[in-house]
């Protein structure tokens, strides 16, 4: 498996205490990355027997529903790795969480890595072709067809939007993605604010950025909206 | 009045076995927070003069006020109060709040130093007394080899306790207050009566004379007390008294000595049952069970010590270690922790965040859950407290030790400690690779060796430094040696140690700094490529390091596998060399904040860092090399064996609160399973911080805004403001587990 880097302490991707594995390569390009630096492929090699050993290192913290989260770039490149590593996993007595942009076809190897896992942690990043192509260079195909399969084998899922200012910043621009959002009915809808912690990492990596003059999200804004979503749906918006 | 009634007897009744009576006597607590109250408005009264004399304390430079005509002693000083109608627990050091005390028995210019850095000038009185007197610190310098003074110099052997009383001792003060002093006395007499029937080998001569050393003084204590207004030669007959008592006999202790960390003990176990009969008897309610803890805290946080400014460098923020250890397990599978621990605890809340007491939590995997919660509330609201492994060292130690310090346990009253400060490894390599001679001044210390030239070969790097290595072992237990000859000789605790068995196990624990700097650096020479660079005269003073290679922290073997090496094989190298009554070598990787002393006294290293450049402190990995996070790290400390490091091994764990979770709930649960985790894995130790980088920094900038800011940094709390702007710099520059 072609791995950016680890973290062995990360506690908002997943339940309890996560050990996070995030691959490299990514088909989408968002806007609002806030990891260029794994979008492309390559990366370091490990067997997925490797991923698995590290990850067993950390099982003594997992006491709380923690365990492994596969994230990206986008981990679902490399299903068929992730279908391996997962029963190795299992031998450890450790679940795993995708935290996925889905946007990537639902394959044979893919429906069996979806399978495998304890949840799903998916973007809803645009609600329509056209915003999701201008802002990340694919459209909404894939994403909904992989939505279509969580929601037929009933696996426990989230929805992720990334609020970015001038791009989905209004309550207009959200309430369009209800429709979405209420048919595939997510644990919960979590709105999170674009930050510009990332920044550096486009200009390590020489990589444009096209946001660099776009100010992070106001939280007390993005907090108002919720409030007004809220009224709006009986889905769970945190 | 019976002070023993309703308690269950036992061998304790017949013999002095403290933990034979909390055994017999004590209510565990399963429960969670709910029953604890806040602080009475006497509390908040008499904190408020306190935080006031603090604020004052503050402005004036870090002291208020120098007694520079009586020397610190059990009976120099009349009673002293803050506030005396509203008080309930009594007794100051001296005859007014936070007013110092010279004390000159370890080392006289060192206390005349002291009084000098404050614009004080010792009393010619005081100087008259001195000038037939032997100090500790005489007695040291007229032993020490020419070898001994040239490695203390250069910092190879760094903050040894040669010119302060070395510290570092536990007296079980419960004794008194369950005993009293009658008692206490008729069975040293006993046992100095057992002891002249032995032949007169110079030991047995040296504790016959501890006794009668240890018996003026408890007499003295007695006294004391009296002049207060208290009879402790009878035992407790209540909670208060209980208290009281026990506080008295640590009190006098710390009048009687100014050594670094001498702690109180485990205490509050005793306390609580106390506590729970005062209850059942309808004299005590919890808010007057709450109210008693907290004045106890409060005059816990009051110790003081006149230190030197270089004292200052390498303790900083004037800490004293009043450490208390709270919870952990019995060895029959109950919980020792009770409702105290809980009100212990709560002294955080109800006068806020502190340094002092240092607060610390025996983990076990079986606390109760409700515990562990508040604990890791606590944390999170506090940093105040810190963390160690009771499944680990209950295994060595029993269920009534206690902490010393940041990370020395022994058994209460049945073990004491020869403190030994710390060996400079990182600077012990670079005198390796200049074959002997240290790396700054290029003085010839160590016998003469191959100076290293060119690409270092690991192999040769590897068996000169265990040469190095077990030379130095030996000139440093043999150093600690003469250090506590001389300070049982003119500086011997007498209260502390009368609250001591007469014949204690005794341990002698020898440190080790720059841990990380020196795995690394070997590192750097097995994995990259190395090669000297020298100045004129042929010292080697830098070098070239070419390629990557693995870093301590990040779990991974092929470095942790050298840390572990380094450990083991300098702890066997000091076993070889015998030590001064008999002591039980042990070893600590600690280094408190002195991190930052040792790297000035430093140059530049195969790893990286350059001259000058702080280490990390204890056994952390060093600052912004752990690349897979924290829990990488944590695995990695975890690996060093406590079996050869049995004076502990110092971890230091900052995270920001959003890097711990979204909300209060999923911290608190995150924190315990970061706790249980380490610990399974039988680490030793972790001080927790949860707290922002910018927090700091604007501390840092207008200390005003965060008064009582306080955060763990190796070992012990300290208030943030009290820190230099240098040390400040270093605590925000080391890692921060943060989340993106």
């Amino acid at each position: 498996m072609f791995v950016h880097s680890f973290e062995s302490m990360a506690a908002l991707d997943g339940k309890g205490i996560r050990f996070m594995v995030f691959l490299s390569g990514c088909p989408l390009r968002c806007v609002y990355c806030h990891n260029p630096d794994t979008q492309k492929a390559g990366g370091k090699y490990f067997t997925p027997e490797e991923i698995a050993k590290k990850a067993s290192r950390f099982k003594p913290y997992f006491k709380n529903g923690g365990g492994v989260t596969f994230s990206g770039g986008e981990p679902l490149l490399q299903s068929g790795e992730i279908v391996s590593c997962a029963d190795f996993l299992k031998k450890e007595g450790i679940s795993y969480t995708l935290d996925t942009s889905l946007s990537v076809p639902l394959t044979e190897d893919v429906k069996c890595a979806i399978d495998k896992c304890e949840s799903v942690i998916a973007d809803l990043k645009f609600q329509s072709d056209e915003t999701m192509e201008k802002y990340t260079g694919k459209n909404l195909e894939n994403v909904l067809l992989n939505l279509d399969y969580i929601k037929s084998i009933k696996k426990d899922f989230i929805l992720r939007t990334v609020v970015v200012p001038k791009l989905n910043d209004t309550l207009d621009a959200l309430l369009s993605y209800l429709k979405i959002v209420e048919k595939y009915e997510p644990r919960y809808w979590e709105l999170l604010p674009f930050h510009t912690m990332g920044f550096f990492k486009y200009e390590e990596g020489g990589i444009p950025n096209p946001l660099k003059d776009t100010p992070p999200m106001e939280r007390e804004k993005l907090e108002e909206i919720k409030t007004k979503l809220r009224e709006k749906t009986t889905i769970k918006i945190v | 009045m019976n002070a023993w009634r309703n308690f269950k007897t036992d061998t304790w009744c017949d013999t002095i076995d403290v933990r034979n009576f909390i055994l017999n006597n004590i209510t565990s607590y399963e429960g969670d927070k709910s029953f604890l109250e806040g602080p009475t408005d006497r509390t908040k009264k008499l904190f408020s003069k306190v935080e006031e004399l603090f604020k004052m304390e503050s402005e004036k430079g870090g002291v208020l006020d120098v007694d520079t005509e009586h020397v610190s002693s059990i009976l120099s000083f009349a009673p002293g109060y803050i506030d005396k109608e509203n008080e309930l627990i009594f007794g100051l050091q001296t005859d007014k709040p936070l007013k110092r005390a010279v004390n000159p028995f370890a080392g006289f210019r060192n206390a005349e130093q002291a009084c000098e850095a404050y614009g004080y000038k010792m009393s010619d009185k005081i100087r008259a007394s001195y000038v037939y007197r032997t100090t500790h610190n005489d007695g040291v310098f007229r032993a020490y080899t020419d070898t001994m003074k040239k490695a203390r110099h250069a910092g190879i052997l760094t903050g040894l306790p040669d010119a302060y009383g070395r510290g570092r001792l536990i007296g079980d003060y419960r004794r008194l207050a369950l005993y009293g002093m009658k008692r206490l006395i008729e069975e040293k007499l006993k046992d100095k009566e057992t002891l002249g029937k032995r032949d007169m080998s110079e030991e047995n001569i040296r504790t016959i004379e501890d006794i009668s050393r240890q018996l003026q003084f408890m007499k003295e204590l007695v006294q004391m007390a009296s002049d207060y207004g208290f009879d402790i030669t009878r035992p407790a007959e209540n909670a208060k008294e209980a208290i009281q008592w026990l506080y008295f006999a640590y009190l006098g202790g710390q009048k009687e000595q100014n050594g670094a960390a001498n702690s109180i003990g485990r205490i509050s176990g005793f306390i609580d049952i106390y506590i729970n009969r005062d209850i059942e008897e309808g004299t005590l309610d919890e808010k007057g069970a709450q109210e008693l803890i907290d004045d106890l805290v409060i005059k816990l946080r009051m110790v003081r010590h006149l230190r030197t400014p270089e004292y200052n460098e390498l303790f900083a923020g004037d800490p004293v270690w009043v450490t208390a250890s709270e919870g952990g397990m019995a060895e029959d599978g109950r919980t020792l922790v009770t409702k105290t621990s809980f009100r212990v605890l709560n002294t955080l809340y109800n006068l806020g965040p502190s340094a002092e007491p240092n607060i610390t939590v025996l983990w076990s995997e079986h606390l109760p859950k409700g515990f562990k919660d508040f604990c890791a509330e606590v944390s999170i609201d506090t940093d105040s407290i810190q963390y160690e492994n009771d499944d680990l060292m209950r295994r060595d130690y029993g269920d009534d030790y206690a902490i010393a310090c940041c990370v020395s346990a022994m058994k209460v009253g049945r073990q004491m400690q020869f403190f030994g400060a710390r060996c400079n490894m990182a600077k012990l390599l670079l005198m390796t690779l200049n074959g002997g001679k240290e790396e700054k001044e290029g003085v010839q210390i160590a016998p003469v060796g191959k100076v290293f030239d060119g690409v270092l070969n690991y192999d040769e790097v590897v068996s000169a430094f265990e040469s190095y290595s077990e030379w130095m072992a030996r000139l440093y237990v043999n150093t600690m040696n003469i250090i506590h000859f001389m300070h049982d000789k003119y500086a011997y605790e007498r209260l502390i140690m009368s609250f001591h068995d007469t014949e204690p196990e005794r341990l002698m624990a020898f440190g080790i700094s720059g841990l990380s700097v020196l795995v690394d650096s070997l590192s750097a020479i097995k994995y990259a490529k190395v090669s000297t660079i020298k100045n004129e005269e042929g010292l080697i003073v830098d070098f070239k390091t070419e390629g990557d290679f693995p870093k301590f922290g990040n779990d991974d073997d092929r470095v942790d596998e050298i840390a572990k090496w380094v450990t083991e094989k300098f702890y066997h190298q000091l076993c070889k060399t015998p030590t001064y009554r008999g002591a039980k070598h042990t070893l600590s990787i600690l280094t408190i904040t002195s991190n930052v002393v040792y790297g000035k006294k430093t140059g530049n290293t195969p790893d990286g860092r350059r001259a000058g450049e702080p280490f990390a402190p204890g056994a952390n990995p060093m600052h912004g090399r752990d690349m897979e996070g924290a829990l990488a790290s944590l695995n990695s400390v975890a690996k060093l064996d406590y079996g050869c490091c049995r004076d502990g091994i110092s971890n230091t764990f900052s995270i920001t609160p959003i890097a711990l979770g979204e909300d209060r709930d999923v911290r608190r649960e995150n924190l315990v399973s970061v706790l249980d985790g380490y610990f399974l894995q039988d680490a030793q130790h972790l001080n927790v911080n949860v707290l922002d980088r910018q927090k700091l920094i604007d501390a840092m900038n207008d200390p005003t805004l965060y008064p009582n800011l306080t955060i763990r940094v190796s070992g012990y709390a300290v208030n943030f403001n009290k820190l230099s702007r240098e040390k400040q710099e270093e605590v925000i520059k080391r890692t921060f587990h943060e989340s993106m």
